[in-house]
């Protein structure tokens, strides 16, 4: 490695197994989720779905339903708020369409919540939504995008099929590209809503020795947590105490606020667990504003618990993804061209912004010489897809790298070999041309890089969640006062994009450290890939074995959130902090820095979480990858100005300069003596000001300051916003390795041996990493294998709303032995701390791993379809070609 | 459609503690009964409230109805209400009739086998999902099959003696018990019948809406297992997309008597590919006094398939089946 | 209309339900663990009782305790457990068998709880999340396997994994790794923390060895 590669301290707490403060709690039962709160008098309630794909409600007569013993309210669209629409301006840039609310009026999938009822019991409020009786006008409607972009398709609202930013418009396949479409082939289509392009495309295909060019489809796949999205809500002294199931605590406000249609000060938020979200459970939703609204309404608290059907329509879904992609390699498997068009199925409502980000991600994977890329956002009847762990990027991975693959073969070159030639590294440009990228300014892995969608995906949405991941463009205003690695150039590769034209214009997103090719290099060591290469397409009975590599990459943090820290006068330190408890384990992690950082026993540190009334700082939501970068920034911050505070006041007590003194142990100490973090927090107290959190900085987050300003004269407090700055993009990479074995006379395969790699900067809890390393893998397995989406298209419904019908991995999944794992642990050079985010890229290089060993198995051109089930590989290895079903989506 | 979900409507319960009191609630509550056993597949009739029998009675306080009992010829007499785990474990069910414990050891998942019976298993419903989701087909007393239109999603479905209705039979104990010549056991309130397993099950040529031959008042009490094809050669296969949970996308169950490397004789058995466990009798004569080799084996697989009709989405059936009944016959196999 | 039939009930002594009663309580509102799901039930929905059909009053075993409870007929033992018992370690899932978090073990055996109807356990011993810990608060050899190897990640899916785990360790104490993951094969985490959740329960298993 060079000389340049940062090296991380030594460090107590960081990078140190430990156990998390709330296991016990979990262990035994006695853990909180929102299903697990009673409140004396407390309702239920029930929704009532939409059967019909689209349609407008009539009439809805509920006095039946009403005049039922036990059943107290009904809700219906005509009770909930509406969305605020931003007033004035150009008509044009304005939103043309309805966005979602907690209860339809015109429902645009099946499944969409219509009526709710709160009754004295689940099963009186069941009773009571059977007798409520609905008058539906039904609408057109489609639920396959392939079918509604076609010349003379259904539409799936009056106002068109895709989203050209701000606005739903119309869009067909032109008459003359129809004949792509019947032989099974995306056609690269010319006017999509996001256009961009870097390097001379057509020279590198000139260039190029080898080209492919495929049509892939991925599904669509619902987020499934474990817990579904229960919520219980009631009303006290006008607040809204809202005990839900949600990805972020200090995030979900703001959300139920909208939904619910009241300010964001009349919302407490109480999270403390929740069970799972992987991105569907990142904003809140009409889940939380429906109890909400029925406890206004009947003055008791009321506790929605949604059934998994229901979970299956509401609880939202990945982006399915068409694409169409040509790549151009040299000999030695570099990448110079890549032409890709992609098509994402968004459902009825938001702009997801999978398809744009699969196009950056392709520049995060393999910084190709040049690339052209074409994406629009289709609306189809079916519900509304979120951003799902790596959305854009699992699919990106999923779908190109078995052509590498593919390439790697053809050329032969070895399968790491390749993937490290086209490996990007620190100060890589990548993402669209600065242009396009401008007011979009979205990193790969987050929303669309647009360059015509500049106005931003989320227009038309207000109701809509926000957008997962909010990495800035390239930075220039605060520097870390750390080197900056410059753009070097990879052996094997031109430089990529010009460097920032003279004249200070806009330059490429370009990455803060890199490492994918350290970490390629050490998955090969472990898993030994060399020996285990020989291995591929060996026959031992009826079972083939397949081995592959797969890269899986996505950005990993933000920056700019606010720490608070609070040194009480007994002398404990308490961590207040917004950040969900969704299972990553990321609340406590992130608190561990501002220990670590106070040089503080972690056992006498408390962290103070899961409640907005408990004076919690502002947080990133937990998602996109965001947290542990953002946090371990916003702690370290905050950490830093609480040691700042407690040399001065040991100054000011003792005397000397507040440089002489030092923080260990939980003294101050220096020339004039000691104080124990306890004096010094009654000295705080005393001194007020700053020290107490009476002043506060000026640009934290006013959620930071409401809370500061609650905890002021408590203690000694450390608050500050993370003003580190950074200068690019944080990127992590995962590499993985997969063994699998096929049973070529069933099409059965299993997932013999695995082992993943992270370039994710310092390891903060290595057992949680581990865990987010795997458990992504082994969700990206499930991607390939068995997990689905299913409709009927003639009645525009779902099919697979059940466990059983759409198949998440089981423990049988995985392999028998224990799973392998390391980190390259190079600490990123533009955080205090080094971390960078983890839960994306590992679903994204899982999938692509094992579908690339299955590739190795049975050969490159049979699977061109997310999942690639038993019955699909014995339906092709049986006829010696591939046989699936197309382009037709949710099969 | 249902549109709620997962809040039993209110039923009566019935708790009997004998057989015969059993047959006179079932007699007394005829129009509107339901037999309740491991309950895998009845909670889900309920939860969706696609069924709603007034009357429920509950088996499992009727002792005599649940155990494995060893026969005079040698053979076995299980309880209707027998657990899958007690049949998966039992060591005569493993020692003579290793097929049926192996099938039952396959179904579902652990905590359903603890609770699931092996009557259950054999008279569940199909898992059409069209029809679960209380479409009203044709077995729903409707007159279309929504499984079986040119957009319908069918990978699942039959591609053997579909009659309007494409569902397929998905039990895997089934083609197990049909393999060893097993007798059902049926009593109703007015007296007993034994059918053999083969019998048992129907497609809907002969009745649309039923999977088996019990009529309402029939109460399935045992299951016998004759000494026939005790310690025969078996072998059991169940192809599913997960290894736990998931309902067979074929499995295969054979039993072969061979000397001297010949088979004397022999029972293959496949199912999910048809409303009932298919008994392949072309391929069982075929079979006799063959050499037990892989030539025998493709002829037997070839021979399986012919005739079958794929719908839409499950030609995969075709070679699958045609697999699976190879590797049955294989000599070297194992399962 | 009749009154409804009082329930005795016992309240759970977690400090983490406590400190959530006082915390309500200071909002202005009281927790009872009173029967929530069907408490209107008896009179809205018929359930007279025909002769010879069961009682709604029962006694359930447990944890070890007797309790007295009004049981519709058609209900589950995770709904009893959860919303008249105070239960709420065991989870709600899917409610279909087909994910496993509401694992218990009745008279030992591992069932799924959403899937039992309360009626038919009576006279049988039933075991949850929260009778594993002894009375001195020591927990259970597997629950301390989870403790020392971090085992799960949201965790939802932990109680029916413990349950599951310990009722397959009565039958198979010494189970290879494989033999393990197909004994608790009939539990779902989404996590998909297999790997880890696997060494957990292996360390369990070993725990359990060297307590007895």
């Amino acid at each position: 490695m060079a000389d340049n590669i940062p090296k991380k301290p030594d460090y107590k707490l960081i990078g140190q197994n430990y156990v998390l403060p709330d296991l016990v709690a979990k262990v035994t039962g006695r853990a909180k989720y929102a299903e697990d709160f009673r409140a004396e008098g407390m309702l239920f309630a029930r929704l009532l779905l939409s059967p019909l794909p689209h349609a407008r409600i009539r009439k809805i007569d509920a006095s039946a339903a009403l005049a039922m013993p036990g059943v107290v309210a009904i809700l219906t669209g005509e009770d909930v708020p509406k969305p605020q629409q931003p007033p004035g301006g150009d008509a044009a840039q304005r939103p043309n369409t309805v966005p979602e609310v907690a209860l339809a009026t015109e429902p645009l999938y099946q499944g969409e919540p219509i009526a709710a009822v709160a009754a004295i019991d689940e099963l009186t409020a069941a009773e009571a939504i059977e007798k409520i009786k609905v008058e539906y006008e039904p609408l057109p409607f489609v639920v396959d995008p392939m079918v509604t972009l076609r010349p003379g398709g259904p539409n799936p609202r009056a106002e068109g099929n895709i989203w050209r930013p701000p606005q739903v418009q119309e869009f067909k396949i032109p008459a003359a590209a129809v004949k792509d479409l019947d032989e099974g082939r995306i056609p690269f289509l010319e006017d999509t809503p996001i256009r961009w392009q870097v390097g001379d495309v057509d020279a590198g295909f000139k260039n190029a020795d080898y080209v492919l060019d495929e049509t892939i489809v991925h599904q669509s796949t619902g987020h499934q947590p474990m817990e579904p999205r229960t919520a219980m809500a009631m009303w006290r002294n006008g607040k809204l105490l809202l005990y839900g199931s949600t990805q972020s605590v200090a995030r979900t406000v703001a959300n139920v606020a909208q939904w619910v249609g009241i300010p964001e000060k009349d919302v407490v938020v109480i999270s403390e667990y929740t069970g799972g979200g992987f991105g569907g459970k990142i904003p809140g939703a009409q889940t939380m504003a429906i109890p909400a609204l029925l406890a206004k309404k009947t003055g008791r608290p009321v506790q929605m618990r949604i059934s998994r059907e229901e979970e299956n329509y509401i609880g939202r879904a990945r982006t399915g993804i068409h694409m169409r992609v040509k790549i151009g390699f040299r000999k030695d498997g570099r990448i110079t061209a890549m032409d890709m068009c992609v098509i994402g199925d968004c459902g009825p409502y938001a702009n997801q912004g999978d398809a744009g980000t699969v196009g950056s991600t392709a520049t995060a994977l393999y910084n190709p010489e040049s690339i052209r890329f074409r994406g629009v956002s289709v609306l189809t009847n079916t519900p509304p897809r979120v951003s799902q762990r790596a959305p854009g990027g699992e699919q990106a991975s999923t779908m190109l790298e078995p052509m590498i693959s593919k390439a790697a073969r053809h050329l032969g070159v070895d399968q790491v070999a390749i993937r490290k030639i086209n490996a990007p590294i620190t100060g890589t440009e990548f993402g669209p041309p600065p242009a396009a990228a401008a007011g979009g300014g979205r990193g790969a892995g987050a929303a669309a890089p647009a360059a015509t969608a500049a106005s931003g995906g989320r227009a038309g949405a207000p109701g809509g969640p926000p957008a997962v991941a909010q990495p800035q463009p390239a930075e220039q205003g605060r520097a870390t006062g750390r080197g900056q690695q410059a753009a070097g150039q990879v052996p094997g590769q031109q430089p990529v994009a010009a460097a920032a034209p003279a004249g200070g214009a806009p330059r490429r997103a370009f990455f803060t450290s890199a490492y994918l090719r350290e970490a390629l290099d050490k998955g090969a060591e472990l898993f030994k890939w060399e020996e285990r290469k020989l291995r591929n397409g060996q026959r031992i009975g009826t079972k083939v074995t397949g081995v592959g590599v797969g890269v899986g990459t996505f950005t990993a943090g933000s920056i700019a959130m606010d720490g608070l820290l609070l040194v009480r006068p007994d002398g404990k330190l308490c961590v207040q902090t917004g950040i969900g408890n969704l299972g990553t384990g990321s609340v406590h992690d992130c608190s561990r820095v501002a220990a670590e950082v106070l040089n503080f026993p972690w056992e006498k540190t408390e962290v103070v979480w899961g409640d907005t009334s408990k004076n919690l700082a502002w947080s990133s939501p937990q998602a996109g990858s965001q947290t542990i970068h953002a946090h371990t920034r916003a702690n370290h911050a905050a950490a830093m100005d609480m040691k700042q505070k407690l040399q001065e006041i040991a100054a000011k007590k003792l005397g000397g300069s507040p440089a002489s003194y030092s923080v260990a142990n939980e003294r101050v100490s220096g020339p004039g003596g000691g104080l124990t973090f306890a004096q010094a927090a009654q000295e705080a107290i005393k001194l007020g000001g700053k020290y107490d959190g009476h002043e506060v900085s000026d640009d934290l987050n006013a959620m930071t300051k409401t809370s500061a300003a609650a905890l002021a004269g408590q203690g000694l407090m450390g608050v500050a916003r993370d003003n580190y700055g950074r200068k690019g993009n944080t990127q992590t990479w995962v590499a993985s390795f997969a063994e699998i074995e096929v049973d070529v006379e069933t099409g059965e395969y299993r997932l013999v041996d695995y082992c993943a790699v992270a370039d994710c900067g310092t390891v903060i809890n290595p057992r949680g990493l581990a865990a987010q390393i795997h458990g992504g893998g082994v969700q990206g397995f499930g991607q390939i294998k068995s997990q689905k989406w299913v409709y009927d298209q003639r009645y525009g419904v779902s099919l697979a709303n059940r466990f059983h019908y759409n198949k998440p991995p089981t423990i049988l999944d995985i392999p028998l032995q224990e799973m392998l794992w390391a980190a390259v642990e190079i600490p990123d050079p533009q955080t205090p701390v080094g971390a960078k985010g983890i839960g994306e890229p590992a679903i994204a290089a899982g999938a692509a791993a094992a579908i690339c060993a299955l590739n190795a198995a049975i050969g490159d051109d049979y699977l061109r379809r997310t999942p690639a089930t038993p019955s699909m590989i014995m339906a092709s290895l049986d006829a010696k070609k591939r046989v699936d079903e197309g382009l037709v989506t949710h099969v | 459609m249902a549109t709620i979900h997962d809040v039993m409507p209110a039923f009566e319960l019935f708790q009997p503690a004998s057989v015969a009191d059993t047959l006179s609630l079932l007699d007394r509550h005829r129009k509107s009964v339901w037999v309740l056993a491991g309950g895998l597949d009845t909670f889900d009739w309920l939860k969706d409230r696609n069924k709603r029998p007034q009357v429920v009675i509950d088996l499992s306080g009727v002792t005599e109805l649940s155990g494995i009992k060893s026969t005079a010829d040698g053979g076995l007499e299980i309880g209707a209400t027998t657990s899958l785990t007690e049949i998966a474990n039992h060591a005569d069910v493993k020692a003579k009739f290793g097929l049926l414990a192996h099938a039952a050891g396959l179904v579902a998942s652990p905590q359903i086998r603890n609770q699931g019976t092996l009557g259950g298993n054999v008279s569940q419903d199909t898992r059409c999902w069209y029809y679960r989701s209380g479409w009203t087909c044709y077995r729903a007393g409707g007159n279309i099959c929504y499984a079986d239109t040119p957009t319908s999603i069918n990978r699942e479905h039959a591609i053997f003696d579909a009659s309007r209705c494409v569902a397929v039979n998905p039990s895997d104990t089934a083609p197990a018990l049909v393999a060893l010549d097993a007798q059902m056991v049926i009593r109703n309130a007015s007296g007993e019948r034994v059918v053999p397993a083969e019998e048992f099950f129907i497609g809907p040529s002969t009745d649309i809406t039923r999977m088996t031959v019990m009529l309402p008042g029939d109460l399935l009490t045992s299951i016998r297992v004759p000494a026939t094809w005790a310690n025969a050669k078996f072998y059991f296969e169940k192809v599913r997309d997960r290894q736990v949970w998931d309902f067979p996308l074929v499995n295969v169950a054979s039993a072969l008597k061979i000397s001297g490397g010949k088979i004397d004789q022999a029972r293959v058995v496949v199912n999910a590919v048809a409303a009932h466990p298919m008994r392949l009798r072309n391929v069982e004569a075929a079979l006799a006094g063959k050499t037990q080799n892989e030539e025998t084996a493709t002829m037997a697989g070839e021979m399986a398939v012919q005739g079958a009709q794929p719908l839409a989405h499950n030609g995969y059936k075709i070679p699958l089946m045609r697999n699976l009944v190879r590797r049955a016959i294989r000599a070297e196999a194992t399962s | 209309m009749t009154a409804p039939i009082q329930i005795q009930t016992h309240e759970p002594s977690a400090p983490s339900r406590r400190s959530f009663i006082k915390g309500v309580i200071a909002a202005g509102a009281a927790v009872s663990a009173s029967s929530y799901m069907f408490r209107g039930s008896e009179t809205l929905h018929g359930q007279g009782s025909l002769p010879g059909s069961v009682e709604r009053l029962m006694t359930l075993n447990v944890n070890g305790q007797q309790r007295r409870v009004d049981v519709m007929k058609q209900e589950t033992l995770a709904m009893t457990l959860r919303y008249k018992l105070g239960l709420t370690g065991t989870k709600l899932g899917c409610d279909r068998s087909e994910c496993g978090a509401c694992t218990v073990l009745i008279d030992d055996v591992p069932h799924y709880s959403c899937s039992v109807l309360t009626h038919t356990v009576r006279n049988k011993r039933v075991m949850t999340i929260e009778g594993l810990e002894s009375a001195d608060g020591t927990l259970h050899p597997v629950q301390q396997a989870v403790v020392d190897e971090q085992g799960f990640q949201c965790a939802f899916c932990m109680s029916g994994f413990v349950m599951s785990t310990v009722g397959f360790l009565k039958t198979n104490p010494n189970p290879t790794r494989e033999e393990l993951a197909h004994g608790i094969s009939g539990n779902l985490c989404r996590c998909a923390d297999y790997n880890k959740i696997l060494t957990a329960m292996m360390r369990g298993a070993d725990n359990m060895r060297q307590r007895t």
